[in-house]
């Protein structure tokens, strides 16, 4: 997932207003739920970027219409495990190399079934080595000229090597099932609870009831997705009566209007992780001590107080707290005196560490500054450094050895196939080790539960005690409505439930 | 004016203004080129997979060579295809199109509440100059000229929009052209800045050109004083405003970045911003040409206009 | 005299907080949660005590301000006086041309594209908003001179044989300096206003930095739960403005009279 929160206009908090009295009428109206009108929810936009195409996109928004319009074997729950959607079920053989997916019943808006067919060939389109969507990297285990039609409703995957985790592969951002030789998608066709009725680029796209919807048609009539770049108006729109549903907000801004009558937060708790990324394959941070000083010296209730504004938890630098296979390991405290001594052991005192940082995701240049803060007196001094947003992660990925990180909601799992393996394509702390690529590889390739459990355990002890990752927080996510607006889930940011409105009513 | 009509006059700056176009357009070339990163990367965003970036390199073209691309893109321009984006694919001409109708609506709007306006004003404090009125008229143009668009639309949008909700707080989703409350503040907004630096140009042009001896000379010779202000001192007293009208004008023109991102009008400042950031290098020559070709016709316009008010002028030039 | 008390004071609070305020800013500050009604002003957005960030943040405002309007000054008064009064017409479009092409490229993308390239600082800034009045300078100085070189007094100098230096130097900036001042005072009022927009658009400066433009930026999502962290740096950047601009209105009539 994208979050590039539309950086430097992004980032500004939102404009409070605290209302007045107001006899509100509608405290009761979002409990029952009703079918018909239209929802308009303001997102974020990329202008120029947005694309209808679900396989490119990128943007939060985009994942959210796509979302509407289409729908993918699996999605991620609420703990981030893959839940079955498309595929009714699945079935590995032994090995975990072959698998069977047996198809739901269901209809594309044009009235053609969804068949075996057409899930192939979304497949291979997303597969295709002359392009570059998102979901290539997550799917590129499967063994295409190997995988089959069994019949209209079953599809069988052959994987280049047994892969236990495969539904996430599925579930993966952007692997959306289109029908058989979709290429044109200015007027999109899927199978999702919402059909494709007109797109203004930069504006807006609208969206009316799938009655034929597989899981049931959803309750409101049209869906309407507007563009508000800026969080403040997004807020204000929002308290305007312009708009009923208002993603992404501030934490300053569900706090002026907690006690009102005019919107209704949402928090999805452990939505985003927010972290500092030290580069092990170098110095200074080659040395293990050093990194541990570093872990030692971040106050995260204070990070978590100042940059969040209190909405979210501290992390214990490890991804993915409260989601599937998350080890729960001792909380990690500020400890000033030992990470003085590690950092004397380390030869460090008097050092000086540039941390690389910029406005690409919302708080990461406040944390960097609390973080120098922090770090005061300690031998060690770390000098913020802000670079260009727009380049920042291809930046951080090659150069420098400290930098700010954050990342979106998805399976430890794939986590740390991308970002912790000697061959991950966005390895950022260059963690590349032989033991550990083993760990991952066996509990990948194993059908045992325990073996399995046990293996993500001891990579993750592994992280948490010499790792790369400074994983200090955990953000909540924030989404503004209407009181009047029933069925919104608090589900973390990139699972099914975020951003769903076929569950959605209107009071 | 020897031998020089106004219309070789024309005719040459508007030789002249293609060769601005031009230079402009290359000028934004090289620039965007030396950003930091390219379309790829900034596509790519938080998935910079260097093998990922590569191959969308190469889907977008951005593996030939810089001086190519800008060759082919500038053979295009005569037959006004301005390329198409690389990240969307949609012809460039799109984002034009969509960005310049709320950016026209907002700025001829503001200019025809502008002028009149800011004209009374800046001559209204002149006639009583150092007096009480001038003073505040001058201390409110300079506070509000300090205030950022963005702090003023805020306090507005609370007051105005949400608090008392007389007036819609944001334009996102709306048709500027079917619900025109939406464009009520963001006017009063746009128009803060500009009444201020204008009216203070007419004012002092207007002090001057009561003082100075050719008011004198008329009102020696009997001529009324109403018409000797309006007739003979307001003309000249216009003619330094008139390059910061076309100054505004440009501004107005080129996208209001800010006024947009807060009242959420997809016009042309908003195409530029995504444009920039997505580094969607055909999108951001586009808009170079626009703005070029806006500024060279306005710059021409107000040095016509400036002409007419004070003749007397080009002599020397 | 009594408006010169007012100017004054008016300058003087947010000169002498920008000046001298820094200095009483302690090593090492407590932080809290953002918007907090702690201490005199109450906590900024990232929870840092508001007073120390007003006495710390007028520094660089009022520092790029002047230096960015008396540079743009500095280049751009003599270059259109030069333009204006040259006696060859070349001359002038040699000089004035040049800058119709940086007049053509929006200031705000001017604003991105070198902040992009050139990375943060205050000297980009400084350079940043003097590339984009210098034009504007260059053109009203150049304007104003054809006003006044039109003049009947100045033909009548010429025709008396006055030299060059004479007429357009001494003559036409003297009598330039009243549209100029009127001019001076807005664009030292719109140099901040740019140093503040910059904030907004993340260009130049930090986005948590000590700075009063970029506190009213940062700080207004808080407007209604700590407005003080906006209202105290905004009252001030205000009162700078219109303290120079009575200032600099007094000093004008008493050149004149």
């Amino acid at each position: 997932m994208s979050l590039n929160r539309r950086g430097f206009l992004g980032l500004t908090s939102g404009l409070a207003v605290v209302t007045l009295a107001g006899c509100g009428s509608a405290t009761s109206a979002s409990s029952t739920p009703r079918t018909g009108g239209r929802l308009r929810a303001a997102f974020a936009g990329g202008g120029a970027k947005e694309v209808l195409d679900p396989h490119l996109a990128n943007l939060f928004v985009e994942a959210a219409r796509s979302k509407a319009m289409f729908d993918k074997l699996a999605d991620l729950g609420g703990d981030v495990s893959p839940q079955p959607r498309l595929a009714e079920k699945w079935e590995p053989n032994a090995d975990l190399t072959r698998w069977r997916i047996t198809l739901r019943k269901a209809v594309f808006h044009d009235g053609r079934p969804v068949r075996a067919q057409d899930v192939l060939a979304s497949y291979a389109r997303i597969l295709d080595p002359n392009r570059a969507f998102r979901a290539k990297s997550s799917l590129a285990l499967i063994d295409l000229p190997n995988s089959r039609v069994v019949d209209d409703l079953t599809v069988e995957f052959a994987l280049k090597r047994p892969f236990g985790e495969f539904p996430n592969a599925l579930a993966a951002f952007g692997a959306y099932i289109v029908p058989e030789g979709a290429e044109d998608f200015t007027k999109p066709v899927g199978s999702g609870a919402f059909s494709f009725v007109s797109f203004e680029p930069g504006r807006s796209v609208l969206l009316k009831r799938n009655p034929e919807y597989w899981e049931g048609a959803p309750l409101l009539d049209e869906l309407e997705f507007v563009i508000a770049n800026e969080e403040s108006a997004r807020t204000n729109a929002l308290l305007g009566g312009q708009v009923e549903y208002a993603h992404d907000l501030t934490p300053t801004t569900a706090r002026s209007h907690a006690s009102g009558d005019r919107m209704t937060i949402h928090r999805s708790p452990n939505s985003a992780v927010q972290a500092f990324a030290m580069k092990v394959d170098r110095p200074p941070f080659d040395n293990r001590d050093l990194r541990e000083a570093l872990f030692l010296l971040a106050d995260r209730p204070q990070l978590v107080e100042s940059v969040l504004a209190g909405s979210g938890q501290v992390g214990n630098d490890l991804f993915g707290k409260g989601y599937q296979h998350y080890a729960d390991l001792p909380q990690r405290e500020r400890d000033l005196d030992k990470a003085k001594f590690l950092i004397r052991k380390a030869g460090a005192e008097g050092l000086v560490v540039k941390l690389d940082t910029s406005t690409a995701a919302a708080g990461m240049v406040e944390a960097a500054t609390v973080f120098a803060d922090q770090a005061k007196g300690s031998g060690l001094t770390i000098e913020v450094a802000q670079g260009n947003k727009d380049s920042y992660w291809a930046d951080t990925l090659k150069n420098g050895s400290l930098s700010s990180f954050r990342s979106g909601a998805m399976p430890i799992e794939t986590h740390v196939a991308q970002r912790l393996l000697s061959g991950s394509g966005t390895n950022v702390t260059k963690w590349a080790r032989p033991e550990f690529d083993a760990l991952h590889e066996k509990a990948v390739s194993t059908s045992d539960a325990t073996a399995r459990t046990e293996a993500y355990r001891e990579m993750q002890r592994v992280l948490h005690t010499e790792g790369g990752y400074l994983m200090w927080g955990f953000a909540d996510w924030i989404v503004g409505a209407k009181p009047n607006v029933g069925g919104i889930s608090t589900a973390p940011a990139n699972t099914l439930d975020w951003a769903r409105f076929d569950k959605v009513w209107l009071g | 004016m020897a031998g020089l009509s106004l219309t070789s006059y024309a005719a040459r700056r508007a030789a002249l203004g293609l060769m601005q176009v031009l230079a402009v357009v290359t000028l934004v070339f090289f620039l965007v080129e030396a950003l930091p990163g390219d379309a790829a990367v900034a596509l790519a965003g938080d998935n910079p997979d260097p093998a990922r970036i590569a191959q969308i390199r190469a889907a977008m073209g951005l593996d030939r060579p810089a001086p190519e691309r800008f060759a082919q893109w500038l053979v295009g321009l005569p037959q006004l295809d301005f390329g198409e984006s690389l990240v969307s694919g949609r012809p460039v001409a799109q984002f034009l199109s969509a960005g310049i109708g709320p950016t026209v609506v907002l700025a001829v709007l503001t200019l025809v509440l502008l002028v009149p306006i800011s004209v009374l004003v800046g001559v209204l404090a002149a006639l009583r100059e150092g007096s009480l009125l001038d003073r505040a008229l001058t201390s409110v143009s300079v506070a509000l000229h300090s205030i950022p668009e963005f702090a003023l639309a805020v306090v507005l949008i609370a007051v105005f929009g949400v608090q008392l909700g007389w007036l819609p707080p944001t334009a996102v989703g709306a048709d500027v052209l079917t619900e025109p409350a939406v464009l009520v503040l963001p006017l009063v907004v746009l128009l803060a800045r500009p009444i201020c630096s204008i009216s203070r140009l007419v004012r002092a042009g207007m002090v001057d050109a009561l003082a100075s001896d050719y008011v004198r000379h008329a009102r020696h010779l009997g001529i009324g004083e109403t018409r000797v202000r309006f007739a003979h001192a307001l003309p000249n007293a216009l003619s330094p405003a008139v390059q910061q009208v076309a100054r505004t004008t440009d501004w107005l023109l080129g996208g209001v970045i800010v006024v947009e991102a807060v009242f959420v009008i997809p016009g042309l400042g908003t195409v530029l911003v995504d444009a920039v950031a997505a580094r969607d290098l055909p999108v951001v020559q586009g808009l170079a040409v626009v703005f070029a070709v806006t500024t060279v016709a306005v710059n021409l316009v107000a040095d016509l206009v400036g002409f007419r008010l004070a003749p007397r002028a080009e002599v020397v030039a | 005299m009594k408006r010169a008390g007012i100017g004054g004071l008016l300058i003087v609070v947010p000169l002498a907080l920008a000046l001298l305020g820094p200095l009483f800013v302690p090593e090492q500050t407590a932080r809290s949660a953002p918007f907090m009604p702690l201490g005199l002003l109450g906590t900024d957005f990232v929870g840092r005590d508001t007073w120390y960030q007003v006495l710390a943040g007028g520094q660089t405002v009022v520092l790029v301000a002047l230096l960015a309007t008396a540079f743009s000054y500095l280049v751009g008064v003599p270059y259109g006086v030069v333009a204006a009064t040259a006696r060859l017409r070349l001359v002038d479009e040699v000089l004035m041309r040049p800058l119709d092409v940086l007049l053509a490229v929006p200031s705000l993308l001017v604003l991105i594209l070198v902040a992009a390239i050139t990375g943060q600082g205050l000297v980009v800034l400084i350079g940043i908003v003097t590339l984009v009045n210098f034009p504007d300078v260059a053109r009203l100085s150049r304007a104003a001179a054809l006003e006044i070189a039109g003049r009947p007094a100045l033909e009548a100098m010429r025709m008396q044989g006055e030299s060059w230096w004479q007429t357009s130097i001494v003559y036409t900036g003297r009598s330039m300096l009243r549209t100029l001042a009127a001019d001076l005072g807005v664009r030292l009022t719109g140099a901040l206003y740019l140093v503040a927009s910059a904030s907004f658009l993340g260009v130049g400066v930090p986005p948590d930095a000590a700075d009063w433009a970029v506190m009213v930026d940062r700080n207004r999502g808080g407007l209604f739960l700590q407005p003080w962290a906006v209202v105290v740096p905004a009252l001030l950047i205000i009162s700078l403005s219109i303290g120079l601009n009575l200032v600099f209105d007094r000093a004008l009539r008493k050149v004149r009279t």
